[in-house]
């Protein structure tokens, strides 16, 4: 039996955070993009349990640690992050995360203020 | 040593623009940076590319191999670019283009009865397991510790896993390669047109070349074929952690023969008592002093967090009743030999995932750079040892020893192949800390040319180290160094792919640096 030829790989992984995304309603397509984003391409170290936000919660104040609960993050700062990499955090490339998501994820968490 | 003028880069970037368009090529800082060493134990800028291009299909690739060529400006491949602790996405040396394939992210094929995947270089592992489990594909893939990082490439730099598929070189059955005159080579049966056995037979008809695409800058891989492990219908974890540092040795022998025999088909590793600790938090919660942690802090530590000196578990996949015998199997062979008994588990078919021995996603693993704060990173130096536990433990004694002299805890730990032993310790540093990434380095110079004295050599290095390992193979004046040359300025005489990889230049650097 020969199944999946020529698929996407990014793109079959995105589907099911996506799916959980356009559930939600109350907020902007855009911001909801970029939650969806967001934790398909950040949540690996970025959610409650993952190794990002265990290396910040020993560098910032209690309860600022995940990124989606941090106040005061701008779109501005995110970007330059990905793209520059900060601390042990590795730079994330425009070939990996072209700039059009970085835009959603980097909107949609400094939209938490 | 090649330098081509800012004036003959964007020359070459503008013509590979042609093929991806403009979006996929990156010469600006910002998209220079992205191929920097994360993990950089010297300046990060020495060692950037001129810029980067992305194509999208292996067609882009040949066309983008043909105009490096005609421009003389040299590409530095990557799928990825997780190679942390090893150089990570950044080139040998300055004056490169990176040929970046992380848009080549397609599973072409997964075939569940004779079980293999066909895989592009960007795939992930995270990709892997993902398409897997989402299909219901009764097939296992086999992962390093962290899985951010490329199937393919992490198979053509001969990573290991901890399944029986765990020596993924091992595993790989095919590929496609983009050559230096930008035509395509498929290796082993995929040479035959219409061939029905491409990643069934690995060998084809003549020489094999699927291994001289490893660990080397002969070609371009476009496709891999991968072979993974039937869903097993049950497996059985046991666990051990040693009390003592020196009950390493005979655990390790305990362990030889039922490697050698095949009752333990995984890899199992012996992680140290500082590779579990920095999985669960930064030394700073133990320890505040410089240098490497005392050996009564230490064990303060160890107890507290309830681990042993090392720690390792012997997984068994499979039938349950091969199962049930090969566990009695394995509690006989260590029984008397170490002064602890193993902690066992089970998983069946149809439980989650999770703690079966398939590797889920993850990128804990990369937690360990924490252990110090500041901008953490790690430097991996992974001699090869015997499978032997006097031997292990003298590679273990005079490393751990020149790590502590040099100011560093060690980190280690030996993971289990059926005759050797990949020995992965880390050197864990601050990059913000110049004093310590100038022990750091000289630390790896000394590990490097202490192995090689004692007749260890490295199974994999980091990038800045290519040619001071390449050099401890030196048997016969450099024999195998002059044939690698040889192949090299015979299939890629204009030196276009990875000029340095592994050591191996071709005849325009060689001459430059003379």
């Amino acid at each position: 039996m020969r199944i999946a030829h020529a698929i996407a790989a990014v793109s079959l992984v995105a589907l099911p955070a996506l799916a959980v995304a356009a559930s939600d309603t109350g907020t902007a397509p855009a911001e909801r993009a970029g939650e969806a984003q967001f934790r398909e391409r950040c949540g690996g170290c970025h959610l409650a349990d993952g190794f990002g936000t265990r290396v910040l919660e020993r560098r910032v104040p209690d309860g600022q640690a995940e990124l989606e609960r941090r106040a005061g993050l701008t779109s501005q700062y995110i970007t330059l992050a990905v793209r520059r990499g900060i601390g042990s955090m590795p730079a994330i490339r425009e070939a990996e995360l072209p700039d059009e998501e970085l835009t959603e994820i980097a909107a949609y968490l400094g939209a938490n203020k | 040593m090649r330098e081509l003028s800012a004036v003959q880069v964007e020359r070459a970037l503008a013509a590979f623009a042609g093929v991806v368009g403009t979006a996929n090529v990156y010469s600006d800082a910002i998209g220079r940076a992205g191929y920097r060493d994360a993990m950089a134990p010297v300046d990060p800028a020495t060692y950037e590319p001129r810029g980067a291009v992305a194509p999208a299909s292996v067609e882009e690739v040949q066309a983008i191999v043909r105009l490096a060529g005609e421009h003389g400006l040299p590409l530095w491949p990557i799928s990825r670019g997780k190679n942390f602790g090893y150089g990570g996405a950044a080139p040998r040396i300055l004056g490169v283009v990176m040929l970046d394939l992380v848009r080549m992210n397609r599973i072409l094929e997964v075939d569940v009865e004779q079980g293999y995947v066909l895989l592009e270089p960007g795939v992930g592992f995270d990709d892997l397991y993902h398409h897997l489990v989402d299909n219901k594909i009764p097939l296992w893939m086999s992962a390093p510790a962290h899985t951010w990082g490329s199937v393919v490439g992490n198979a053509l730099e001969r990573g290991v896993g901890y399944t029986p598929y765990g020596e993924h070189a091992s595993k790989v059955c095919g590929l496609e390669v983009v050559t230096a005159d930008g035509s395509i080579l498929r290796t082993g049966m995929g040479a035959m047109p219409g061939s029905k056995t491409w990643q069934l037979f690995p060998y084809g008809f003549g020489p094999a070349w699927d291994g001289a695409f490893m660990q080397s800058n002969f070609g371009i891989v476009t496709k891999m074929g991968l072979w993974l492990m039937p869903e097993p219908e049950n497996t059985v974890e046991l666990r051990m952690a040693l009390p003592n540092v020196e009950d390493l040795p005979a655990a390790i022998d305990a362990l030889r023969p039922l490697k050698l025999d095949g009752t333990v088909a995984a890899n199992p590793s012996f992680g140290n008592v500082i590779r579990g600790l920095a999985s669960r938090g930064p030394r700073s919660q133990y320890y505040d002093g410089e240098g490497p942690m005392p050996p009564d802090v230490l064990e303060r530590a160890r107890k507290e967090a309830g681990i042993g000196h090392w720690n390792f578990s012997v997984r068994l996949f499979g039938d349950p009743r091969v199962n049930a015998i090969n566990a009695e199997r394995v509690r006989s062979a260590f029984a008397g030999k170490v002064p602890v008994e193993f902690t066992e588990s089970q998983w069946n078919r149809g439980n989650p995932l999770r703690g079966s021995g398939s590797p889920t996603p993850s990128l804990g693993a990369l937690g360990v750079v924490d252990w110090l704060g500041g901008a953490g990173a790690h430097l991996t130096f992974s001699p090869v040892s015997a499978f032997s536990g006097a031997e292990a433990w003298k590679q273990y004694t005079t490393v751990r020893g020149m790590f502590e002299d040099a100011g560093f805890d060690y980190y280690g730990g030996f993971t289990a192949g059926q005759r050797y032993l990949n020995h992965i310790t880390m050197i864990i540093l601050d990059r913000n800390d110049e004093g310590m990434r100038e022990r750091a380095n000289t630390l790896f110079s000394n590990l490097i040319r202490v192995a090689a004295e004692n007749g260890w050599g490295e199974y994999r290095t980091h990038t800045l180290w290519y040619d001071e390992v390449a050099q401890t193979y030196g048997y016969n004046d450099g024999a195998l160094r002059r044939w690698n040359e040889a192949v090299k300025d015979a299939v890629d005489p204009k030196g276009i792919i990875a000029p340095g990889k592994m050591g191996i230049w071709p005849r325009v650097d060689r001459e430059g640096k003379a």
